[in-house]
């Protein structure tokens, strides 16, 4: 990684997370661009002559036009797509596994099916095998304690819901650890209005972006304020998931105002509610999960 | 026998001359408001019908009378044509269909044959026909242009425009103008050498071109560094308007390649995002006006030129008005392109204001480097290819528009053929989510006088009519109808996807229908 690219993924890795959906409907399209030197004309493979600088140089021009917006400049895990420098394939870390989650996508993720030709494929394959472990947080915890803090002590699963178990409010997290960096979820537990998660996407929309879950509260013709989360929001609409979890539809009309708080409903757990220690077992226990993959988790080896 | 066959043959007769469209009937299209003869609905580039049942009083009564759908999910760009009862309009991947335009039944459907690996920045679309006698004319986004039967939809004859390969594609509605064909090329984002064609109606021959990037000895080349002209972009993909009396055909052009990079183009850059006027017949430059010399934000000048007739410091005068993508709205003579006045018509960053020349003054506090600058409008525009509509009874001017502003980056790129070119990265800005509007701005003044709030970033334009209404449609699939005077929201219908075009509107049985497209679909409306 160059230093350009350190600095840029300061500068604009958070702010990724709102581009996917685009990103995702005009890949290789109008939003993004190759910034660094372009792949080569004639097609390369994996036991090609062409040295190995140049096409992890070409693999890397075409990660950050490409793959970037979701999985961070550097591929260190945007707002919504995983690390992939952590070492760990949540579906499969062979070479041509890796090919095969390119070209086919993932289903049931926001990871898309892509075209690029054969040849790109391998030099973004030969850029992120080039990428050195990166100085990640140490993940010290114990992950049966922090389940107990996910379920007990702290309450996040009051709002979220891991494997069927858990509140409506929050983001499901039964995958978190698949799709969300450490250091964003360190982020999010104490600082939750830093980045907020994106909501739903209009497939209908190519060029729209994300809802933002952020708080929203209704003030009704009575007066009365209902806060909750958008799941839905049209120019005369917005169908709220209430913070007692029950799902209210207004008409923009009949209500007096609908306010976007542009902050989470989240709480931000400092220090003095959750202390490092506690931290480092939450996370330990979100690392664990990773969809279906679960069942592989420390936890219950 | 022979009486027979003489019989049917004046039959057929009778029967095309019913859907002949000459080139006069396009000329008198503002005084055939049963049909919707044009992309804009007149030459003029209005959007605007004198069809007046629909209005402030009967609005809310509108009834869905028929929808049309394709089989595969695409976004619908198309203004849809009608002509006598029929209604032709395109689809996505380069699909086109007539339909009864009373049940919505179709006559025929055509579908290309499109090469598998295309090019095209921005969805596979198409914005629609030109129609010209018997005859549709479409084109295409493997870069040919196809004539069709207007009663079969059969192939008639099918020309190459331009290489594919090279990333170049039509989106393009033609423009009809006498007996030729006009149309813009795209392939902005992958660095095209942009040019605006006509074609002979009846013969598919190439009759001129004018490229938007001028060689070596023409005249705008001194405007490009070293050898950036050959890639320089300037694509031309929104069809033009046509003034009769001084033969001149305006016609608006886009960003140049890289759109958001400009180390290796130094200059102006002409004549990307421009307005040209070009005589019909020739397609000889006679004088162009740039909005956004060296652009850096992809503000392709890609909107509809609107043509007025207005009393401007005492004089009437042909006035061309535009509500651009770089944010400001201008007001120029299209005699002669002389610059009168632009005024923004939203939040803008990248320029200060326009001085008297018509020259932008750039905001040098924003300088693009490789960490990110936040600039307004963004990329996608203050507003954008979707149809404005003029109501000459308001005087005012029907623009959507969009809150979005972007965080830019930007670096070198070498040229591939066939390849992206856009020399950055560019992300919304994230502070709030975009919005947009529906605005209604004095159309010699630029003074806005209502503003209908959006909740997303919009797609779809306008049109306006003789009954004070505003069609428009959202991002999030309402189909609205507004007040043209105030903006008073007189009803609306979820379709349940995106518009992504404008409406129009033809009377048929002595009924006005409004036809809407959403989705990949068509919705027609009238009173009941």
């Amino acid at each position: 990684m160059t230093i350009e690219n350190v600095v840029l993924q300061e500068a604009l890795a958070p702010r990724f997370g709102v581009v996917a959906l685009i990103s995702t409907a005009l890949l290789g399209g109008a939003l993004i661009g190759y910034p660094l030197a372009g792949a080569t004309e004639k097609p390369i493979s994996k036991d090609s002559a062409k040295s190995k600088a140049v096409v992890v140089k070409e693999g890397a021009s075409l990660f950050r036009a490409n793959c970037s917006p979701c999985h961070g400049l550097g591929a260190r895990g945007g707002g919504r797509g995983p690390d992939l420098t952590s070492g760990r394939w949540t579906h499969g870390s062979t070479d041509p596994a890796i090919f095969r989650t390119i070209t086919q996508g993932v289903p049931g993720t926001e990871m898309p099916a892509n075209g690029f030709e054969d040849s790109e494929i391998w030099s973004i394959i030969a850029y992120l095998r080039s990428l050195a472990p990166p100085k990640r947080p140490i993940v010290s915890g114990d992950p049966v304690k922090g389940k107990r803090i996910f379920f007990e002590s702290a309450g996040c699963s009051n709002c979220h819901m891991v494997n069927g178990r858990g509140g409506l409010l929050g983001p499901d997290l039964s995958r978190v650890a698949a799709a969300r960096s450490i250091s964003y979820l360190i982020d999010s537990i104490r600082q939750p209005d830093k980045e907020l998660s994106s909501g739903m996407t209009d497939p209908n929309n190519h060029y729209g972006l994300p809802l933002v879950y952020d708080a929203v509260t209704v003030v009704t013709a009575a007066g009365e304020r209902i806060t909750g989360v958008a799941r839905n929001e049209d120019t005369f609409s917005v169908q709220l998931l209430t913070a007692n979890q029950n799902l209210q539809f207004f008409l923009k009309k009949d209500v007096k105002e609908v306010i976007h708080e542009h902050k989470s409903l989240m709480p931000p757990y400092s220090e003095d509610t959750l202390s490092a220690r506690q931290l480092q077992d939450l996370i330990a226990y979100l690392e664990t999960l990773r969809g279906s993959e679960e069942k592989g988790s420390k936890e219950d080896r | 026998m022979k009486k027979i066959l003489l019989v049917g043959l004046l039959l057929a007769t009778s029967a095309n001359s019913q859907s002949q469209v000459t080139y006069e009937r396009l000329l008198s299209a503002s005084r055939d408001p049963q049909n919707w003869l044009t992309y804009s609905g007149r030459y003029s580039g209005w959007r605007y019908s004198t069809l007046n049942q629909i209005n402030p009083s009967s609005a809310s009564r509108l009834t869905m009378q028929w929808a049309f759908q394709v089989s595969d999910v695409g976004q619908f760009e198309t203004t849809p044509l009608v002509v006598d009862g029929v209604l032709y309009a395109t689809g996505q991947n380069d699909r086109a269909f007539a339909i009864d335009a009373r049940t919505g039944r179709a006559i025929w459907r055509y579908q290309r044959n499109l090469p598998e690996k295309l090019q095209a920045c921005c969805g596979m679309v198409n914005r629609g026909l030109a129609i010209l006698g018997e005859r549709l004319f479409m084109a295409t986004l493997d870069a040919h242009v196809i004539a069709l039967d207007t009663k079969t939809g059969n192939l008639l004859w099918d020309v190459t425009s331009a290489d594919y390969r090279k990333a170049y594609t039509f989106t393009v509605a033609p423009l009809a103008v006498k007996n030729e064909l006009i149309v813009g090329i795209s392939g902005g984002e992958y660095g095209v050498r942009g040019f605006i064609d006509a074609y002979d109606a009846a013969t598919g021959r190439r009759l001129w071109r004018f490229e938007t990037v001028p060689g070596p000895g023409q005249s705008g080349h001194e405007t490009w560094a070293g050898d950036s002209w050959k890639t320089g972009g300037a694509p031309a993909w929104i069809t033009g308007t046509y003034d009769p009396d001084l033969n001149l055909v305006y016609w608006p052009t886009g960003n140049p390649s890289p759109s958001n990079y400009g180390g290796e183009r130094g200059g102006d850059n002409l004549y990307s995002n421009c307005m040209l006027a070009l005589d019909a017949d020739t397609g000889k430059l006679k004088w162009y006006f740039q909005f956004t010399p060296h652009d850096l934000y992809d503000y392709d000048a890609t909107q509809i030129p609107i043509l007025i007739d207005a009393v401007w410091a005492g004089r009437t005068r042909k006035l061309l008005i535009q509500a651009n993508r770089n944010g400001f709205f201008y007001v120029l003579d299209r005699t002669d392109g002389k610059f009168l006045f632009a005024k923004a018509f939203g939040d803008v960053t990248w320029a200060t204001g326009i001085d008297q020349d018509g020259k932008p003054v750039v905001n040098t506090s924003l300088k693009t480097s490789p960490y990110g600058t936040r600039v307004c409008p963004g990329a996608l525009g203050l507003t954008n290819w979707y149809s404005p509509s003029y109501n000459p009874e308001t005087g005012l001017l029907y623009v959507a528009t969009s809150t979005e502003c972007d965080v830019f980056t930007s670096s070198p790129q070498p040229y591939r053929a066939g390849h992206d070119f856009l020399g950055s990265v560019y992300v919304p800005d994230p502070v709030e989510r975009p919005t947009g509007a529906l605005k209604a701005i004095d159309a010699l003044t630029g003074v806005e006088k209502w503003s209908f709030p959006y909740f997303s970033n919009p797609n779809g334009g306008a049109l306006s009519t003789s009954g004070g209404v505003v069609f428009a449609g959202d991002s999030d699939g309402n189909f609205i109808v507004l007040e043209g005077r105030s903006g008073r929201d007189l009803w609306h219908v979820q379709l349940g996807a995106a518009v992504y075009s404008a409406a129009i509107t033809f009377e048929l049985d002595s009924k006005q229908y409004v036809v809407i497209p959403a989705g990949s679909a068509l919705f027609a409306f009238a009173l009941p």
